[in-house]
């Protein structure tokens, strides 16, 4: 029952907070609405005791990911002439959701419709960081290294894009 | 709880989806690609939870990574964009398209 009204909660704010975020003008505004979004995010993560998930989520993304886009917003130190002047922004965003709503609402009544949950019993050690690092290094290892290669290759295309051209 | 999480899933890909396809400002288009894949991961996490099976947190945690390293891509993209144009209108980035 607890669960229920800690979940109930947690969506709202984060469906509230990245809806403020899609509609915000100033990019500061909606990176910082985005935060609060991520951190609701990790907290549903604990909710289902995926509690290594949690920590990832906001070391990660509400730690360094949002962090950077700060940075970077702070950086470029952008004016207002400098954001693009969304005269429509509103009629867009109403007329994108009236074309977007059916499609949802279809998975929704999808999802309401399939017996999909299973209760299976979770033991104590799940979603810790010995569990999930053992299911990684024994059945994932391949993506994992994959992961790396990827990792190298963005860390070499962000040195060549930002290289200042001679 | 499972059908709620999913459902809450499904709300913010929409609203992912929204914003990334109404917007032009790159950075609001950015940060919708980032709900996307936070949507994703949390239906992965729910699925992993019900099923108390730690591969679904696994494949997250991978989609983690790819976050990261799109965001570090993303991040040297709008200083090049950004030097280049002095706005952050994606209709102005045509570079691409050749004709300067």
């Amino acid at each position: 029952m607890q669960n229920e009204v800690l979940f109930a909660i947690l969506a709202l704010i984060s469906i509230v907070s990245s809806i403020v975020m899609i509609s915000a003008h100033r990019p500061i505004d909606s990176a910082l609405s985005f935060i609060v979004t991520l951190i609701s995010i990790a907290a549903l993560f604990a909710l289902v005791n995926a509690t290594f998930l949690f920590v990832v989520q906001i070391i990660i993304y509400a730690g360094a990911i949002l962090s950077l886009i700060l940075f970077i917003i702070m950086f470029l130190n952008i004016k207002d002439e400098n954001l693009p002047d969304e005269k429509y922004k509103n009629r867009w965003l109403l007329g994108t959701s009236i074309i977007i709503t059916p499609f949802s609402l279809i998975l929704i009544d999808l999802i309401l419709r399939s017996d999909i949950a299973v209760h299976a019993l979770r033991d104590e050690k799940f979603g810790t960081i010995k569990d999930v690092g053992a299911t990684l290094f024994s059945q994932w290892i391949l993506p994992f290294e994959l992961v790396s290669i990827l990792l190298l290759v963005a860390l070499i295309g962000a040195v060549t894009l930002s290289k200042k051209e001679a | 709880m499972l059908k709620g999480y999913m459902i809450l899933s499904i709300l913010l890909f929409s609203i992912g989806i929204v914003g990334l396809i109404s917007r032009r400002n790159i950075i609001v288009m950015y940060m919708s690609i980032e709900l996307l894949l936070n949507a994703v991961n949390l239906s992965l996490i729910a699925i992993s939870g019900d099923l108390a099976d730690s591969s679904a947190q696994v494949m997250s945690l991978i989609i983690i990574a790819i976050a990261a390293s799109e965001a570090a891509l993303f991040m040297s993209l709008f200083v090049v964009l950004f030097r280049n144009r002095a706005s952050l209108d994606v209709n102005l980035f045509t570079i691409l398209g050749g004709k300067e």
